[in-house]
């Protein structure tokens, strides 16, 4: 949805000054809402433009008009904009009211200059909206005032309001025009009556201010103004009607033509008015009846779309109908084709529709699914499907897609998939070349379902048909959509992804976070990033942090910190800085992932989840809530259908993390149920040793390796290797074969080097090891330090760093924060100083906590910038 | 199915006549009847919906009769 930042728009034109009135209004300003609720023509839209007019420089003004048949997250869009966001607000897919009402009144209280909201047509809101504006209106700040124009009164809760004086009414009586104001108003269109032909009009029209404009277009043409009032008052029809059908009499035909041709139209401009009253000349037409009051507003400052009154709208609509009924289809249809080839596709559709032309409707309909979709407009989307008639729903199976489309964000993920078979089966029927559109639809919402339930298996053929490149035209031949092909893109990375095919989701993520970016779709993009950080990891952990840190800076720009699309790469940011033995930074990022991720809702998301949460707790030695998380990874993988990327590394760290708590039998009996495919794996076969050394066979655990060391058995990533390398060492140290023990330990250190790779020395228990070795003989000396760190700084029970009081340091902090730039561990500091390693390691939390540091190398960073160290 | 009559102030014009094809109307002193059968409350509210929609002044609404297929109609 472009967010038609038009609805914030208010001609202000010069209409009659209704001084009481606006006075009222001024004096409403102190309270907090004033509620006007009168019926169609009482003039509350003109009287509420003469107002803002003259409040403009004293006080901000947002204004904003309901409209009945659109989602609700435009409305609170347009509010947004006007509130001052400085990014164009952007659509989600998933509308949230709560936190739509939440960022409305964050922004808002950016800004204390005072600022008045006017929502117009409020009783257009649904009930959802209208709930929603109600829960702002009770959080308000003070320098925030609220006017409310409907045709009736609307249920806000505003009880307590009114209890507490907060509310301002105005109402029909009020608005009705007096007999001095109606003077005034012919006045201003050169009309001037007898005093009592004034009465009888204003008598006769009951003072609405409908009534009295359209007299007022009467009477300024009509030779004999006094006998115009006394036929007027001599009938009994409804005013309106009576006013309207004679103001259209006066009206030159040619005027006549344009103003119910364009009645089909819920906005209108010159263009499009030429071409429905088959003229020429319309946009100044359409000016000089703004200009004259004459129930036309323009809706831009260009002065280029105009709309009608609706009151009048409605009853040229019915005119129309009633004269011409034959030339209302080939209207509708002439607007159908403007819209669409324009690009505006939803009233496009409306009016193709409104032609009845249900089969164009319905393909037009299929194409804009997922346009449609991803900017969350799901009521628009079911309107125009409820559009169409039962027998058209029938005759024309391709809506069934739209039917899919809408089930699947309801959750009804059975319903959606018969629909698609539908859909699939009308597809077949279409020649393979000229449908291209619709076949990448059904396919990229079979993904999307897929990825939802974490059925990873059933997808083969989509996953072929999307991945091959299988032409990209539409039926009518204009290229795909780029919203269709990103999200196409997107939902093929992702299986891809989690099926453990990294390099093709890598690329096909990468193509549409590229194509998410160029046909300006930050929702798309920010999805594809985020869940390209975890794919890339295949290249390079900083590949992987650059893509998560690029989706989470973009999400927080256009306010999506608490969607659940970028759990993916809040899980990755967690991911790599745990591996890397940062469980500060590491852990924050986890906190904010669980958050945002509710249970059960995301089978492979929260798989990982899972493994990185098993990953933190095993890294400092909390073996058994480890085991929960992994067994809960495991769990999730049984909910899906299909391998999940990472199945084997959970079930892996399951049982060795069984092994290590002494539960043999139980470890033993995780690897027993693995299928042979999973079995044969480098995390199995590590788990396999891990239990052997638990037994302490360190010959079985070493036949259970050599597949791994030899690259023969199939592993995730490297990490798996060091793992295999480490677990060798240990069952050397067993075997008191030294020379294999340090090779081991030199080869692990090598492949850990690159991605800094510290926590698989921690998970295999490898401290004893890693500080025997001396010193001089490894080339990895800092990194062997940096692990040491690690592993000695956190206590068994440890659960997070104690705030100091102060940001300084103490002086025996001083004094140990000297030794950090050294090669000392935190035992030979300790022999240094004195006192016990517990002592060393309180010291250097505290220190780390007040620097701000994750690891040493950082605090030692840290402590230079500050002038602490010397350089 | 039930047959409703709804009087509306003023007199209905052609114009504002057309916005209620399922009613026949009737001018009844200052006011107009329409009368009409409706299938059901959505059609009932869609009706006040399209007065309010017109600005009309509505001024009663009556169910005449609940079946009308089995009993009499009256006028």
């Amino acid at each position: 949805m472009a967010v038609d930042l038009g609805r914030g728009h208010v001609a202000v034109t010069g209409l009659v000054d209704r001084e009481r009135l606006l006075s009222a209004l001024d004096q409403a300003l102190k309270k907090r809402v004033t509620l006007i609720s009168a019926p169609a023509g009482s003039g509350k839209t003109s009287l509420l433009r003469t107002w803002i007019g003259r409040l403009q420089g004293a006080y901000r003004v947002a204004f904003i008009s309901a409209r009945s048949e659109e989602d609700e997250q435009g409305f609170w869009l347009v509010l947004l904009a006007a509130f001052g966001a400085s990014e164009t607000p952007v659509p989600v897919p998933t509308f949230n009211g709560a936190n739509a009402v939440d960022r409305a009144l964050t922004q808002l209280n950016q800004n204390n200059d005072p600022i008045v909201i006017v929502i117009d047509d409020a009783h257009e809101l649904t009930h959802d909206a209208l709930a929603h504006v109600a829960k702002f209106i009770a959080d308000l700040p003070a320098h925030a005032h609220v006017v409310l124009a409907s045709r009736h009164d609307l249920r806000l809760g505003a009880h307590q309001l009114r209890l507490a004086g907060e509310v301002a009414e105005i109402r029909a009586k009020n608005l009705e025009f007096t007999e001095s104001e109606t003077r005034e108003l012919l006045a201003r269109s050169g009309i001037t009556l007898s005093g009592e032909a004034l009465r009888t009009l204003q008598q006769r029209t009951e003072g609405l201010a409908a009534g009295l404009r359209l007299a007022a277009l009467s009477l300024a043409v009509d030779s004999d103004p006094e006998e115009f009032v006394a036929q007027f008052s001599g009938s009994n029809r409804v005013v309106a009607d009576y006013l309207m059908a004679e103001m259209l009499e006066r009206q030159p035909p040619h005027v006549q033509r344009l103003l119910l041709t364009t009645s089909i139209l819920g906005r209108v401009n010159g263009e499009l008015a030429d071409l429905l009253a088959d003229t020429t000349g319309s946009d100044s037409i359409l000016l000089e009846l703004e200009d004259a009051n004459a129930f036309v507003v323009s809706l831009d400052s260009e002065r280029t779309w105009f709309r009608y009154h609706h009151l009048f709208r409605e009853l040229l609509r019915l005119e129309l109908r009633r004269t011409t009924p034959d030339l209302v289809a080939e209207l509708h249809r002439r607007a159908a084709e403007w819209f669409t080839d324009r690009g505006y596709m939803v009233e496009g559709i409306r009016h193709t529709q409104a032609a009845g032309e249900w089969q164009s409707a319905a393909w037009l309909l299929a194409d804009q699914v997922f346009d449609l979709l991803m900017s969350g407009q799901h009521k628009t989307l079911q309107s125009l499907l409820e559009a169409f008639p039962r027998a058209a729903r029938i005759d024309h199976p391709e809506l069934a897609l739209v039917d899919a489309a809408l089930e699947s964000t309801q959750g009804r993920f059975e319903e959606a998939a018969q629909h698609l078979d539908i859909a699939e089966r009308e597809a077949e029927k279409q020649p393979a070349e000229e449908d291209c559109g619709y076949r990448v639809g059904i396919a990229t919402l079979r993904l999307c379902l897929a990825r939802l339930r974490g059925q990873l298996d059933s997808v083969i053929e989509q996953v072929n048909y999307l991945a091959s490149p299988a032409g990209a035209r539409r039926r009518s031949g204009t290229p795909l959509s780029g919203v269709l092909r990103a999200t196409a893109l997107m939902n093929l990375g992702v299986v891809e992804m989690w099926s453990g095919r990294l390099a093709d989701a890598d690329q096909h993520l990468r193509e549409g976070a590229e194509l998410s970016e160029k046909i300006e779709h930050p929702y798309l993009r920010v999805s594809c990033l985020s869940n390209l950080g975890f794919a890339s990891k295949v290249r390079s952990f900083a590949s992987a942090r650059e893509h998560s840190e690029r989706a989470v800076e973009l999400a927080h720009r256009y306010g999506w910190e608490n969607e659940t699309i970028i759990a993916p790469a809040l899980l990755t940011l967690a991911g790599t800085h745990i591996w890397a033995g940062d469980f500060i930074t590491g852990e924050k990022w986890l906190a904010r992932a669980v958050k945002l991720t509710p249970p059960n809702t995301n089978p492979p998301v929260e798989l990982l989840l899972h493994i990185v949460s098993g990953m933190f707790h095993a890294g400092r030695n909390r073996l058994s809530d480890a085991l929960v998380e992994f067994e809960q990874a495991q769990r999730m993988q049984s909910l899906m259908l299909g391998e999940h990327v990472l199945a084997s590394q959970a079930t892996g760290w399951a049982a060795a993390t069984k092994a290590r708590l002494g539960m043999l039998a139980d470890a033993r009996r995780v690897l027993a149920e693995a299928s042979p495919e999973r079995a044969a794996t480098g995390e199995l076969r590590n788990a396999a040793a891990a239990i052997a050394l638990e037994s302490a066979e360190p010959d079985e655990a070493l036949a259970q390796l050599r597949d791994v060391l030899d690259g023969r058995a199939p592993i995730i990533h490297d990490f798996t290797l060091v793992e295999a390398h480490l677990l060798a060492a240990q069952a050397y140290h067993m075997l008191k074969n030294e020379p294999e023990v340090r090779s081991s330990i030199e080869k692990a250190l090598a492949l850990a080097e690159l991605e800094r790779l510290i926590l698989p020395f921690a998970m295999t228990g490898s401290r004893e090891l890693l500080g025997k070795l001396p010193r001089h003989t490894t080339a990895h000396a800092a990194l062997v330090l940096e692990i040491l760190d690690m592993l000695e700084g956190w206590p068994r029970a440890g659960n997070g760093l104690s705030t100091p009081a102060t940001t300084e340091l103490s002086q025996t902090e001083l004094r140990v924060l000297r030794y950090l730039p050294t090669n000392l561990s935190r035992s030979d500091i300790a022999r240094e100083l004195y006192v016990s390693v517990n002592t060393v390691n309180t010291h250097f939390r505290n220190i780390y906590s007040k620097l701000g540091a994750g690891r040493r190398t950082e605090a030692v960073e840290r402590a230079r910038q500050l002038r602490l160290l010397a350089h | 199915m039930k047959l409703y009559s709804i009087r509306v102030k003023g007199h209905l014009g052609a114009m504002s006549l057309a916005a209620f094809p399922e009613m026949v109307s009737q001018q009844r002193g200052a006011d107009c009847v329409l009368t009409g059968v409706l299938p059901d409350h959505s059609a009932l509210f869609g009706i006040v919906t399209q007065i309010e929609a017109l600005g009309l002044e509505l001024v009663e609404i009556r169910l005449l009769v609940p079946n009308p297929d089995q009993s009499e109609r009256k006028g």
